[in-house]
């Protein structure tokens, strides 16, 4: 087959490991589990649908004026248009998709990798993301940090009607699931909910909803925003601590599983599995020249990458963000139950947090919808002043 | 940077002094916490805090602590901020203080807090 080599031109020390390794265990790909032994074939062909987002030169200016590659800086970005892209692929197209590899341009599929391509005018493009990084306060070339690109993303999903995806970034290791509730039933009495009603049904794997007639009046019950969770956490200071290890991988066993981001120190990585004691990843550290996938002689194939990356889990950076992509309320609903019942409940140190509802010494959730970006910088205003009341500083 | 500014809590302080004020401020205040927090030396996206010393209610979650931290700091509620105990996990956030107490506390008697955003990434 005739695939562009994606490994011999990394600039890490990653050891690109050119397939699976044999083994006994399972391999455990976004929520789907293979045996690197009998099922090798699946596991390549699933792996080597993932969209792959490296590194490109020679696209059009950032802002304009701005860096024309992303060589040394776009890593992170990268990992979250992967992760991004992951939970659109699932979303338009269902999670047991595959790559055609021949080069056919299948519609959703082709509008989706669209939309990352290196062009302003693509919603989730490099230029997109890197411009709006200002908001977050980085500069055009500086780097992100897990949770900085998918606030970024949070930002840029609100105009991406055809997903009409909601993305809840869950900060201070913390899920509040009626915050999350809130948000994807927003708007549910409003016509584009209609219109997302009619998605959900024709979804891929949604199968069909039933509405409950009685309650019609009140807007429909089955409207409801698919939702693109992510969880930045912070797992240790300068190693992973090893209690969240288990938990760690456990999260590829989740069939809401979009992958990780993070990576080694100062190399971000897009975590899609584990294997052992080992992760999966697609790496963006290799420098491709940049694809007008408007052009219809354009091929897709450098965003595949056949070969798989391992590392050891204990070789991660303790920052990462954790994705779930949660097509409808049934599935949010069982991402909760899993969720307490392998990460919550089971640990004593769980990676993070669920709580049924907002705590009462948290500001008010104000949820982003791009209309009035200005009132989040209100919240620290709100803030309670009872820390000097209630405690006693020493010294 | 002058030493003094770059030591942490316990370089600066012996074993003895440390254990001392422990002591004395829990006899002083049996149902509160003497807390250390300090900034990670390696962050560089959030502020230092204008103290290190915290007496906290026993009773009082990770989650409310983390929340008062968080506006002593003045932080945008979607900026990274987490708080590893002894430099290593970041304790469940319904657990009080009290709790984190009894598991983590430190041989001196304090409960020692690292704050740190998230690494970046190129």
């Amino acid at each position: 087959m005739d695939y562009v080599d994606g490994t011999f031109t990394y600039e890490s020390a990653t050891v690109a490991c050119a397939d699976f390794p044999k083994t006994e265990e399972p391999v455990y790909i976004l929520g789907k589990v293979y045996s690197a032994l009998h099922d090798r074939e699946e596991l390549r062909h699933d792996f080597v649908s993932r969209l792959w987002l490296t590194y490109r030169r020679n696209f059009p200016a950032v802002g304009g004026t701005g860096p024309t590659g992303d060589t040394g800086w776009g890593c992170m970005l990268r990992c979250g248009q992967m992760m991004l892209a992951q939970a659109l692929l699932v979303h338009h197209c269902g999670r047991d998709w595959r790559w055609a590899e021949d080069g056919r341009r299948e519609d959703m599929y082709w509008k989706i990798l669209s939309m990352f391509q290196d062009k302003k005018s693509a919603y989730y493009s490099i230029q997109q993301i890197a411009s709006m990084g200002v908001s977050e306060g980085k500069a055009v070339g500086q780097w992100f940090g897990p949770n900085t690109v998918a606030q970024v993303l949070k930002k840029l999903a609100v105009y991406d009607d055809w997903s009409n995806l909601v993305i809840h970034v869950a900060m201070d290791n913390t899920v509040i699931e009626n915050d999350i509730r809130g948000l994807c039933q927003e708007g549910r009495e409003s016509e584009s909910c209609d219109i997302m009603g009619c998605q959900n049904e024709k979804g891929a794997e949604g199968g069909p909803r039933h509405f409950d007639k009685n309650h019609k009046l009140k807007g429909k019950p089955g409207c409801w925003k698919p939702l693109l969770l992510v969880i930045p956490l912070r797992l240790g200071l300068t190693d992973i601590n090893s209690v969240y290890i288990e938990s760690l991988k456990r999260c590829f066993t989740f069939k809401q599983s979009v992958g990780i981001i993070g990576g080694r120190p100062n190399h971000a990585h897009w975590f899609v599995g584990s294997l052992g004691d080992k992760l999966i990843f697609l790496d963006p550290h290799t420098t491709q020249a940049a694809t007008d996938l408007d052009d219809p002689s354009s091929s897709d194939q450098s965003y595949h990458c056949q070969y798989p990356s391992l590392m050891k889990v204990t070789e991660l950076d303790p920052s990462i963000a954790v994705g779930f992509y949660c097509r409808n309320e049934e599935d949010f609903t069982d991402f909760c139950i899993q969720a307490r019942k392998h990460i919550t409940d089971a640990k004593k140190t769980p990676m993070f947090e669920m709580f049924q509802d907002r705590p009462s010494h948290y500001p008010p959730y104000e949820p982003y919808t791009g209309l009035t970006p200005s009132t989040t910088g209100f919240t620290e205003v709100r803030a309670q002043n009872d820390s000097d009341e209630e405690f006693e500083l020493v010294g | 940077m002058p030493e003094s500014v770059s030591k942490t809590f316990k370089q600066r302080k012996s074993f003895a002094v440390r254990k001392d004020e422990v002591a004395g401020i829990r006899s002083k205040f049996p149902t509160k916490v003497p807390v250390i927090v300090e900034k990670y030396h390696k962050e560089n996206q959030l502020p230092l805090l204008d103290k290190t010393k915290f007496l906290v209610p026993q009773e009082l979650t990770m989650s409310q602590f983390a929340t008062i931290i968080r506006n002593r700091m003045s932080l945008n509620s979607n900026q990274a901020f987490y708080l590893i105990v002894n430099n290593k996990s970041i304790s469940s956030m319904s657990m009080t203080l009290a709790e984190v107490y009894r598991d983590d506390k430190d041989e001196d008697g304090f409960l020692y807090m690292t704050y740190a955003s998230q690494e970046m990434f190129g």
